[in-house]
């Protein structure tokens, strides 16, 4: 029989870990933690859960670590990130993008050597949860930090984290012209669709049709422009890159997310060329909808807009996989 | 050690080099081109980084991603440039990084001109981001004295860990003068370890480099810490320079970088008729000298005035008001767009000030 | 020396910054202070391209003049512009290449100079600059003669030091000019 242990001061309630065992073996609880939020347990038997840590895979939170029927432990929190609890929403998955960027660093042996530049917006106390060496940036131009920092550290793993506010619109061209030197350096890029450290106003990403507090009767194409693609705008450059989009909405695009980002950190510490991860997220506070409701959302009118996969790869790892 | 005949802009390039500089990020915008032109060549030759920035406000976020993980480092613009630069100095300043920043000030505002003004003095000495910090700012009059305040000015920055400013104008950028370098002719030392940059670990516990502080008591402190700081800096790294003459002045002249020049050639023809004007001159525009001029304008003799003379429509002219405390009438002559006050008007305006001091 | 200083003025691309540069050299290496300032901006590309370069014992101070000890004009908005900015005694350049007026300043020295045959016949008609620089240097002896021609193999060497030669004879062709012009100024004046 596996097992699993939720931490339960961890806990936002935020109900992810249910949907995502496949066997319907948690559910919540009849009690709060001292936070108010209403925790989750281990529903069942025990000899149905099979350790697969999927439920560990969705939270957000670290709240959840997990051991299979042997007795090994297939969900372990990383030292990657800090103990410390996060600020973000129940549900919000930008946690989850943290912990899985913080596990590649850390499997691949990085984290001494890495140097994160967190962005302002919703991920701007970044530099309190990854477990390195952290800049705050000016918003959006963190990709101007970290071009600053990896030429004149070239030695050091060099990330940033930026949401869509703050990579697509205010360091538009940070962005643009980072990717086009060829930086060497990995951008995380978390789009929700929606500002949601200033309480939900229209992003670059908003999709058509969408309401926010700024455009209240759906994002107008005619008069805002269509949602921006910037990994697909980046795959257009001339110069080489890694460009991929993944999700974070379920356990399975979590992992195969992960993968990305791996391949990113692979691909700069081997000084190959730029990379970029985009993550779709949810943000249930702006979209107003429940947890479980936004990844439904984000599954039935992110994907159609944003399509997952890689988008471009270097030529000459390219031409080595052909 | 020989002297070199170099561009002003050129020199600068070549100082930041010897003083241990080889990261350089920068916009082209004249008239200070030549900076970044000189140093993508001399950077190559000594292995150093050299980035053309999308923008001004990227070059400066660039400075504060290499200052953050300890390398000497700097960026040049001119005054429209500054301007974008504001928000990184900002940050830079917030966050107790070392870097250094040339202007090379053009006539404002706007757009304006590409010609010399020296019309950014109070966006160089008030911050000119937002927020509570000051940086350091340094004048030079001179080709050699550009080339010793550009070793200065890295100095100060790892000292005080603060931007320092190096505020010239176009005409110093463009001139050429002899110039002599301290001995050595490679790059100079990099920046000794210290205990806060970021960069590879080896066991260390984590650094992090931020102006983030959402407790108010904890921005209070902050605040309060870096006011002393500032204080100490302006107890300690004030200079001037003050050309009294021989025996008494009746009016003292106020100027700083290439106009404390002009006024020099003036104030000379002057003495040579047999008028007394002396000549004070602020080498730090930030912090400003105000003891210094205060002891300058008290010894002025009998009620003789102070005239303050700028390429700008009066700027620095505050600060002499400011150390005048009340004490003398206080003058002011200047032009701007570009249009530099010649030799001429200024010793019209002291005769001016002597005849009016005489009524 | 109490200091004196010349403006040299023309189109862009005359190479007047040029012969003020050769000038500002030749005067370093005389141990003399010097600054080299020029126009500089949209106007350098067509438009006219001045230099004022300063040389004294002592600091420089002011190295932007409205008034000058000399001038070199190399064409007529330069002439017109600048010619009354010379302060009397001083002396006036100008190439009547391009310049068929007369400066009308009586009181100073003017040095005509038929610049562009003499530095064909130097064998470089381009060096119209260094035949102008040598008529101020004929005319003022502002800096020794050898420092320039030192200065001008130091600017023409390595690949370009084949054409040192003749913009050295344009130099020396100017000084002739220059040195007659003020020995004429001088039997006329006695």
């Amino acid at each position: 029989m596996g097992e699993i242990h939720v931490a339960e001061e961890r806990c936002k309630g935020c109900g992810l870990c249910i949907d995502a065992c496949p066997r319907g073996l948690i559910a919540f609880s009849d009690h709060m933690n001292e936070k108010g939020y209403t925790v989750v347990t281990f529903v069942g038997e025990r000899s149905a859960c099979t350790g697969c840590a999927m439920c560990a895979t969705a939270c957000p939170d670290q709240g959840i670590e997990v051991w299979n029927k042997a007795g090994r432990q297939t969900f372990e929190n990383t030292t990657g990130l800090t103990e410390r609890m996060s600020h973000y929403c129940p549900g919000c998955t930008h946690g989850v993008i943290h912990r899985i960027a913080a596990e590649c660093l850390q499997e691949l042996g990085l984290l001494d050597r890495a140097v994160g530049i967190a962005p302002v917006g919703c991920s701007v106390l970044a530099y309190e949860y990854f477990n390195v060496d952290m800049f705050e940036a000016a918003h959006g131009r963190a990709p101007a930090v970290a071009t600053g920092a990896k030429r004149a550290r070239p030695e050091c793993i060099v990330f940033t984290y930026q949401g869509d506010g703050d990579l697509c619109s205010i360091g538009g061209n940070e962005i643009l012209h980072a990717a086009n030197r060829g930086e060497r350096i990995t951008v995380i890029f978390v789009n929700n669709a929606i500002y949601g450290m200033t309480g939900g106003q229209m992003a670059p990403t908003t999709l058509p049709g969408q309401r926010t507090t700024t455009s209240p009767r759906g994002r107008d194409v005619e008069s805002t422009g269509h949602p921006l693609r910037m990994a697909e705008l980046l795959a257009t450059l001339g110069t080489p890159g890694f460009i991929a989009r993944g999700s974070a909405h379920d356990p399975a695009h979590v992992l195969r997310t992960k993968k990305l980002i791996k391949r990113a950190f692979e691909l700069q510490r081997d000084g190959t060329c730029f990379t970029f991860v985009e993550v779709l997220s949810t943000c249930p506070t702006n979209w107003g909808l429940s947890p479980h409701e936004a990844t439904e959302w984000l599954q039935d009118n992110m994907l159609p807009v944003f399509p997952l996969g890689v988008l471009k790869e270097p030529a000459a790892v390219a031409e080595g996989a052909a | 050690m020989t002297k070199i005949l170099m561009k002003g802009n050129e020199a600068l390039g070549e100082a930041a080099v010897r003083a241990g500089c080889v990261h350089f990020f920068g916009y082209p915008i004249t008239p200070q081109t030549e900076i970044p032109e000189y140093l993508v060549k001399r950077l190559a030759q000594v292995g150093g980084t050299f980035v053309q920035a999308e923008s001004e406000i990227a070059a400066i976020h660039m400075v504060m991603g290499a200052s953050g993980v300890g390398v000497r480092c700097m960026t040049s613009s001119s005054s429209p440039g500054i301007s974008l630069m504001a928000e990184g100095m900002s940050y830079i300043a917030a966050c107790e990084l070392p870097c250094v920043v040339v202007n090379m000030m053009r006539a404002g505002p706007g757009l304006g001109g590409i010609l010399p003004a020296q019309s950014d003095y109070h966006q160089a000495t008030r911050g000119h981001g937002h927020g509570d910090y000051q940086v350091i700012v340094l004048a030079p009059s001179s080709v050699q004295e550009a080339v010793d305040l550009m070793g200065l000015a890295f100095e100060l920055a790892e000292r005080w860990r603060n931007p320092v400013m190096v505020c010239a104008d176009g005409m110093i950028g463009q001139m050429m003068e002899p110039v002599e370098f301290a001995d050595g002719d490679g790059r100079g030392p990099p920046m000794p370890p210290n205990d806060w940059a970021l960069g590879v670990r080896e066991g260390r516990r984590r650094r992090i480099v931020n102006s983030l502080y959402l407790s108010p008591e904890e921005l209070l402190a902050h605040n309060r810490k870096l006011k002393a700081k500032y204080d100490a800096i302006a107890a300690t790294e004030r200079r001037s320079e003050l050309d009294a003459g021989a025996g008494g002045y009746d009016v003292l002249v106020v100027a700083f970088g290439t106009m404390a020049r002009i006024c020099r050639t003036a104030v000379d023809e002057l003495r040579a008729e047999g008028l007394r004007p002396a000549l004070f001159r602020p080498i730090s525009l930030k912090p400003f000298p105000y003891p210094e001029l205060r002891r300058a304008l008290d010894a002025i003799d009998g009620d003789g005035p102070v005239l303050a003379v700028e390429m700008s429509m009066g700027q620095m002219v505050d600060d002499v008001r400011l150390a005048a405390e009340g004490t003398r009438r206080v003058l002011f002559h200047g032009t701007a767009g570009g249009v530099v006050p010649s030799p001429d008007d200024v010793a019209a305006e002291i005769r001016a000030a002597l005849g009016a001091a005489v009524a | 020396m109490r200091g004196t200083d010349v403006l040299f003025a023309g189109f862009g691309g005359q190479g007047m910054l040029l012969a003020g540069k050769l000038l500002a050299h030749a005067a370093m290496a005389e141990g003399l202070e010097v600054s080299w300032l020029p126009s500089y901006g949209p106007e350098m590309r067509g438009g006219t391209a001045n230099v004022t370069v300063c040389l004294a014992s002592e600091p420089i101070g002011s190295p932007l003049l409205t008034r000058h000890a000399a001038l070199v004009a190399m064409n007529l908005p330069s002439l017109e512009k600048f010619a009354p900015r010379v302060r009397p005694g001083g002396v006036i350049v100008l190439d009547t290449t391009l310049i068929e007026r007369d400066p009308e300043r009586p009181d100073c020295t003017v040095v005509r100079v038929d610049a562009r045959r003499l530095a064909r016949e130097a064998g470089v008609e381009r060096a119209q600059n260094l035949v102008m620089l040598g008529a101020y240097a004929g005319a003022t002896h502002a800096v020794p003669l050898a420092a320039v021609e030192t200065a001008i193999h130091g600017e023409f060497s390595g690949e370009k030091a084949r054409f040192a030669p003749a913009n050295v004879a344009a130099f020396r062709a100017g000084v002739a000019v220059g040195a007659d012009a003020v020995a004429a100024a001088a039997g006329r004046d006695a």
